[in-house]
């Protein structure tokens, strides 16, 4: 026996104040559905597979003090120590991604092709790269030692060999075997031979379109944009920050050592949209809070209001429930009809972020969820008056005038 | 019908206690019409709240159709007065933002009959009131008077067999008083009990029985055998 005409009667008196709450359950369902959708792709973003280790890296730059400092046999000698560290698994000397700084160059299939190339990062390695970064070989083998060529900034280098992330095979070799093709740097002729393929690698900048396309290049190159790329066994990560501090000092005193843990870089790349992913779901949870309150509010204020007919309503054969039951429906007609004009509204809403500030589509799950957890809160919000006004005592009726 | 032996109720506040009611006995027959006359705050509403099951006795026992009330849950007392109990009260008490068809459709609604038996019965309590013509109305557009006659109106539409009325007329002038009163005794004549408080001594007069309450107890009981009679 619900009574849903006559309160939609009795609401209907009351119609400014119902539609007024209505419209902010329906706005905050606008922004609130919009904001989880950013939300939820930043997480998205922030949270996908890099195809490294970042949890067990640790990279360590150093800037030397002298002009004439040998940079590649001091590198040598590093990695020589600090492969033998047993905590230790493996280490290279590169620079690392996922930090928001790195190299990039168009890449071709083709010789002597300028027009149509594929952005990729561009990674010079050593040997011990694929385990240095925890990375997956899906094909092919890892460049051998004697492979390694060096470089300095201002000599010009070449490589014959490459490894290359399974995104750029695909892009350049569809579904043919890309090993043993070549792939070659835009409008120059020298061919590179792909001789593996790693599963992942999201490079410098993770969030860049061009992000995933990466190269390899086995090639030691003096530069002090480089960094010792450590990686540490489960678990020693972090003591393992202060003891290659301490043990590059060591080595050689001279120098200024920074070491770092990837995440921590990772994190700092990411950090405007952590930020954003706080703030707006700051944003979520306040909204939800004052539409809460505003129904508290209201629902408080028209239980105070009807005492007197609550009592009424009592004396002619209502029982608890009865009274409880009839503030819930009322509030749930409020809050369908706000809802149903919500989910308009965030459309609206989001047709406009999505062509003036390119956002995501709204997923109708989305709304779905935003709009039942809504309504779920507001029933909760107005339980709290409801079960008050079911105590409310049937001798009000007589008692008050 | 109603039954009330050492009834008592006490309200207590924290400071003092006031015992509204002490050692209350009566008993009304199926078909009465009692007027219940007596001083402001001797214990009429009380009486009349306890009668109607709007509040619990502190003490004593109530039976109420042969059955003790005193142990029912919130439900049963509900239901009880749902079924068995129509309440007219000094203020009418008409749900404001309810039409007077609504109005009447509210009790009927808990009892949770069909809506074309509803509907029946509405038509026909609105007939007996002689307002079916304004059945789109809200009160605030009726007289006093006529929101009295819809009042009764909704109290009648579940075939109540037991009436309380609180003061029925006291917000009405005499004329409109008295055109209630004659539809009382008409609803009396029906065959349904009623219990009434009133502070008109001439209304109390043409009632068959009056009791008066002093002290919130039953002071004397006076027979009129014949009501027409003793109000000419
Ligand atoms: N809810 C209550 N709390 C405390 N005292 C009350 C309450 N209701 C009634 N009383 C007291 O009980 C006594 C009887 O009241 P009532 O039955 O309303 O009298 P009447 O209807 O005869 O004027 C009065 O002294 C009144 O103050
Ligand atoms: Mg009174």
């Amino acid at each position: 026996m619900l009574e849903l005409r006559p309160i939609l009667s009795a609401l209907w008196r009351h119609k400014v104040s119902a539609l007024l709450i209505a419209l902010q359950l329906g706005l905050t369902l606008a922004v609130i559905s919009n904001a989880a959708v950013i939300v939820q792709e930043r997480i998205q973003q922030v949270t996908r597979p890099t195809g490294v280790a970042v949890a067990d890296i640790v990279t360590a730059h150093i800037a030397p003090v002298a002009k004439d400092y040998d940079l590649l046999q001091a590198f040598r000698l590093d990695l020589a120590m600090i492969r033998a560290l047993p905590e230790v698994v493996a280490a290279t000397v590169s620079r690392a991604p996922l930090t928001g700084s790195g190299s990039s160059s168009g890449v071709q299939a083709e010789p002597n092709r300028e027009v149509g190339a594929t952005p990729a990062a561009i990674f010079m390695v050593d040997e011990h790269f694929i385990d240095a970064l925890g990375m997956q070989l899906v094909a092919g083998r890892t460049f051998a030692a004697e492979e390694i060529g060096e470089a300095s900034e201002t000599t010009s280098w070449r490589s014959n060999t490459v490894i290359i992330t399974q995104q750029l095979a695909d892009k350049f070799f569809a579904n043919t075997q890309a090993l043993g093709k070549a792939i070659y740097f835009s409008g120059e002729d020298n061919p590179m031979e792909v001789v593996g393929i790693v599963a992942r690698n999201l490079g410098p900048w993770p969030n860049s379109t061009r992000a995933g396309n990466a190269i390899f290049l086995p090639i030691l190159m003096d530069t002090q944009k480089h960094d010792f790329i450590v990686r540490a066994a489960p678990g020693q990560r972090d003591g393992l920050v202060k003891l290659l501090e301490e043990k590059l000092a060591e080595r050689d005193s001279e120098r200024v050592i920074t070491v770092k843990t990837l995440e921590e870089q990772k994190n700092r790349y990411y950090a405007g949209d952590n930020t954003l992913i706080t703030m707006l779901s700051g944003v979520v949870g306040l909204l939800t809070f004052i539409v809460a309150l505003g129904i508290i509010g209201l629902t408080v204020f028209w239980v105070a209001q009807r005492q007197k007919q609550i009592g009424v309503r009592r004396a002619l054969g209502a029982n608890r429930s009865t009274i409880c039951r009839y503030f819930l429906l009322e509030n749930l007609m409020i809050a369908t009809t706000g809802i149903s004009f919500g989910v308009a509204a965030a459309q609206i809403f989001n047709h406009f972020l999505v062509s003036a500030f390119n956002q995501p589509p709204l997923p109708p799950a989305t709304v779905a969820s935003c709009a039942l957890a809504l309504v779920l809160i507001s029933l909760v919000a107005a339980l709290i008056p409801s079960l008050r006004a079911a105590n409310i005592s049937p001798a009000t009726v007589t008692r008050s005038l | 019908m109603l039954k009330m032996h050492k009834v008592r109720k006490s309200f207590r506040t924290d400071t003092i206690e006031t015992h509204a009611l002490r050692d209350f006995n009566l008993e009304v027959k199926e078909g009465e019409f009692i007027a219940v006359t007596g001083p402001s705050g001797s214990g009429k509403t009380t009486f009349l709240n306890i009668a109607g099951l709007l509040e619990a006795h502190s003490g004593g026992q109530y039976l109420l159709d042969g059955d003790d009330v005193s142990g029912l849950n919130d439900r049963q007392r509900s239901r009880l007065r749902n079924e068995k109990i129509g309440f007219i009260f000094q203020g009418f008490n008409l749900i404001p933002d309810l039409n007077l068809f609504d109005n009447i459709d509210v009790p009927l609604r808990y009892r949770g009959f069909k809506a074309s038996e509803r509907r029946r019965r509405i038509d026909k309590v609105l007939q007996q009131v002689g307002l079916a013509a304004r059945a789109k109305y809200l009160p605030s557009q009726l007289s006093g008077g006529q929101q009295q006659r819809i009042a009764i109106a909704r109290a009648l539409a579940g075939e109540p067999r037991f009436l309380l009325a609180d003061e029925p007329t006291g917000n009405l002038d005499s004329l409109m008083a008295r055109q209630v009163m004659e539809l009382l005794e008409l609803v009396n004549d029906w065959g349904t009990t009623i219990v009434m408080v009133t502070h008109d001594p001439d209304l109390a007069r043409r009632a068959e029985r009056n009791i008066q309450i002093v002290d919130g107890q039953v002071a004397d009981l006076e027979y009129h055998a014949n009501p027409a009679a003793l109000s000419a």
